[in-house]
């Protein structure tokens, strides 16, 4: 219990974390005593059937939304009981986002974008960090795309430029939702080689928020929700693995008969 | 299906329009346009009152009588405040619907993709503005009515004027309303013009949103914007010119005045994004300073607009205050140095009287770019939801509205002093060019010095940084009650 996120390994937890939206009869219960960790340096699938409260899981540990009760570590910071501003400046800081879609700010030009964290820091970025982006950029192929604006760019552009920005701070923990939702398969496959290989060379943290077999196939670690609840956690899994898995438990066979 | 869910919030306003024919009226902006016509139909209602009671009193004066020339210039006064208030008005409606049919572009796409054409979609947005422009002049009306018979029943009983033979409520007073109602109608329907850019795929998209709306190249009211200020520049130098002859300089400068002015408000999107460029600038490089600047010029055609009606209202104040005090100045460099006391106390009642009448003129500015940030921040719930996610604090957030409002009002401050100054004094210039300043001399041409008061001044940008805290509550309010989780739920 007194351990702390590091001892265990781990770059963010929640423990018996529930999320209850509404009051009285129409109350519903997102999240139902839920106690994880997303280990340091992994790339970790969230999966889960819509409902299942995968996004609320990622909101909050991500401290974007306030749980009902329970607790939440970013690294070996408690972020429960952070107020608004203490929030806001630990997810610039020390939290990254790559969401589905609508991931850039529409007035900045793409390096604005990536560089927008330290902006807002009011600070440019130091010697070592420069040289991380710029190598991002490199890898990435945004180098002829900076002074573009999201609308001129591509899907899987606007999706990299996001990536860019994601890992630009290094963050103690990158938040991917459904980061492939709007891309071609080619993309698709692409951002999450992409994600992959960050973790994987460069030790960042990732945990990745799905409801497709095929991303969630990229992943070091798989973790199940259904109905609030973590149904399952498993190392390295093939997409047939994951899907196999998902509609047995979609037609409501018990998870044990393909658990282990 | 997922284009019918995305669309219901677009659609949440109108809900159950079938059943309350009016619900659309309750969508954001609308409340702000009836206002606008209400605010400039009371305010034709009011000064034909006025100017028709004054009158009245002038012929129950015995030593009076009957002036024909007061009630001409009255009556020619009138007909042009109420023009710049209605011409304004129309500027900040024809501005609003605009902005409010880019807000509804899902709405109209999903129409399109049933099979409404782009024509009737107008049409419906047109009929809207009229039902606008009819309730805000009715309203107007009665609200002018009464404030007038209000005020003639307090100068009847003030200056005990029980012989004035003065009806108020005459057919008179619906030309204003009338005229209200059809500019209203009309600018809708030039704000409308958007719609049928609106294609049926747009209501299916989760497209990203072009940042920088494109001027859009309209030649010909350029080339005629251009033409105007052109030709009222020549004017207004030929009035200069004469003036230094005769005092009837100030006829043709003030045609050029006019002149030139509508070229101004026509090339609004030629002439203020500049301005709108340079001032954010001054804002700095930081992040929040960078998004408000850039915000501003994200429509440029929006943003010139809704500073226009800013500059008109600043411009026609200032320009009233620095023509005043150059005659007072002229008046007193001729009178060896001095001016006849009831002299200067008729000249500054006069300079604030006129002030005040323009003044309804910036105030209807004032509507319209409340309105067009709030509307603004509604349309950029998601970016905004974006912004806290990333990052961006609640500090920072109302630091930005703060800053966006400060954008338009400060570009508009600047235009409107430079312009008022300078028609200001090309009205004093074009009087009084001729007038003998030094007695021991005979009538020579001579240089008027543009003489700027100081007290109307620091009054005008007291109030335009009013205007600016002011246009920034609701929307800051808005703003900052944007969850982050919302950028991603929608």
């Amino acid at each position: 219990m007194n351990l702390s996120s590091t001892d265990l390994g781990l770059a963010a937890r929640v423990q018996s974390l529930t999320k209850t939206y509404g009051h009285g009869e129409g109350a519903v219960r997102a999240l139902d005593d839920v106690s994880v960790g997303i280990r340091r340096g992994q790339f970790t699938a969230i999966m889960g059937p819509s409902g299942s409260g995968k996004s609320t899981l990622m909101h909050i540990m991500a401290g974007l939304d306030a749980a009902t009760s329970g607790r939440a570590w970013i690294g070996d910071t408690d972020i429960t009981a952070l107020s608004d501003l203490e929030l806001t400046i630990l997810r610039r800081r020390r939290v990254g986002f790559v969401f589905q879609a609508f991931n850039l700010v529409p007035t900045l030009d793409a390096l604005g974008n990536i560089l927008l964290p330290f902006d807002l820091d009011g600070r440019r970025p130091s010697a070592l960090e420069r040289a991380r982006i710029d190598g991002l950029i490199e890898t990435l192929g945004l180098g002829p795309r900076l002074r573009h604006r999201p609308h001129e760019l591509s899907g899987g552009q606007q999706q990299r430029v996001a990536i860019a920005r994601a890992l630009a701070t290094a963050p103690d923990l990158v938040f991917a939702d459904e980061p492939t939702g709007n891309l071609d398969s080619r993309s698709g496959r692409e951002v999450l080689g992409l994600l992959a290989a960050a973790s994987r060379e460069h030790g960042q943290s990732i945990a990745m928020v799905t409801h497709d077999p095929i991303a969630a196939s990229h992943a070091d670690r798989v973790i199940l929700l259904g109905d609030g609840r973590v149904v399952a956690d498993k190392p390295r899994q093939s997409a047939e693995e994951i899907a196999a898995y998902m509609l047995a438990s979609e037609l409501g066979a018990p998870a044990t008969a393909v658990g282990a | 299906m997922s284009a019918v869910v995305t669309a219901t919030p677009a659609v949440g306003s109108r809900r159950g329009s079938a059943s309350v024919p009016l619900a659309w009226l309750r969508e954001r902006g609308m409340g702000a346009s009836v206002l606008v016509a209400a605010i400039s139909s009371a305010f034709g209602v009011l000064l034909i009152s006025a100017t028709g009671y004054i009158a009245a009193m002038l012929s129950a004066d015995p030593y009076v009588g009957d002036s024909e020339m007061l009630a001409f210039v009255l009556s020619f006064l009138t007909v042009l405040l109420v023009g710049v208030a209605v011409y304004v008005a129309a500027i900040v409606t024809a501005n609003t619907f605009s902005t409010v049919i880019a807000g509804r572009t899902r709405r109209i796409a999903l129409m399109r993709l049933i099979g409404a054409s782009a024509r009737a979609q107008r049409g419906e947005v047109a009929r809207q503005g009229l039902a606008v422009g009819v309730i805000g002049a009715f309203l107007g009306l009665v609200a002018g009515t009464a404030v007038a018979s209000a005020g003639v029943w307090v100068a009847g009983r003030m200056l005990g004027l029980d012989g004035v033979a003065f009806t108020l409520v005459q057919p008179v007073l619906l030309v204003p309303a009338v005229i209200v109602a059809l500019t209203t109608w009309a600018a809708a329907w030039a704000g409308s013009r958007r719609v049928l850019t609106v294609t049926p795929l747009q209501a299916l998209g989760g497209s990203v949103e072009a940042s920088h709306d494109q001027v859009t190249a309209r030649t010909g009211r350029n080339a005629m914007a251009i033409a105007l200020f052109v030709a009222g520049g020549a004017l207004l130098a030929a009035g200069i010119a004469l003036g230094l002859v005769s005092p009837l300089g100030v006829i043709v400068a003030f045609a050029g005045g006019i002149l030139s002015f509508t070229g101004l408000a026509l090339g609004a999107t030629l002439v203020m994004p500049p301005v709108l460029r340079l001032v954010g600038r001054l804002f700095g490089r930081s992040a929040t300073a960078r998004l408000a600047a850039e915000n501003a010029l994200r429509y440029p055609e929006r943003s010139s607009r809704m500073a226009i009606g800013v500059v008109m209202g600043v411009t026609l104040v200032t320009m009233f205050a620095v023509a005043i005090e150059s005659v007072k100045a002229v008046l007193t460099a001729a009178g060896g140095g001095s001016l006849p006391p009831e002299m200067a106390t008729l000249l500054d009642s006069f300079a604030a009287i006129m002030m005040g009448l323009v003044g309804v003129s910036a105030v209807i500015a004032g509507v319209g770019l409340v309105n067009l940030l709030t509307i603004g921040v509604v349309q950029r719930r998601r970016e905004l939801g974006l912004l806290r996610a990333l990052g961006v604090s609640n500090g920072q957030v109302r630091r930005m509205v703060l800053l966006e409002a400060a954008h338009v009002t400060i570009a508009a401050l600047a235009t409107g002093l430079v312009l008022g100054v300078v028609y200001g004094w090309a009205g004093a210039q074009s009087l009084l060019g001729s007038v003998p300043v030094d007695v021991t001399l005979a009538r020579t041409a001579h240089f008027v010095w543009p003489a700027v008061p100081f007290w109307p001044v620091v009054a005008i940008v007291v109030a335009t940084t009013a205007l600016t805290l002011v246009a920034a509550v609701v929307p800051t309010r808005l703003a900052t009650r944007v969850a982050p989780v919302e950028a991603l739920a929608e």
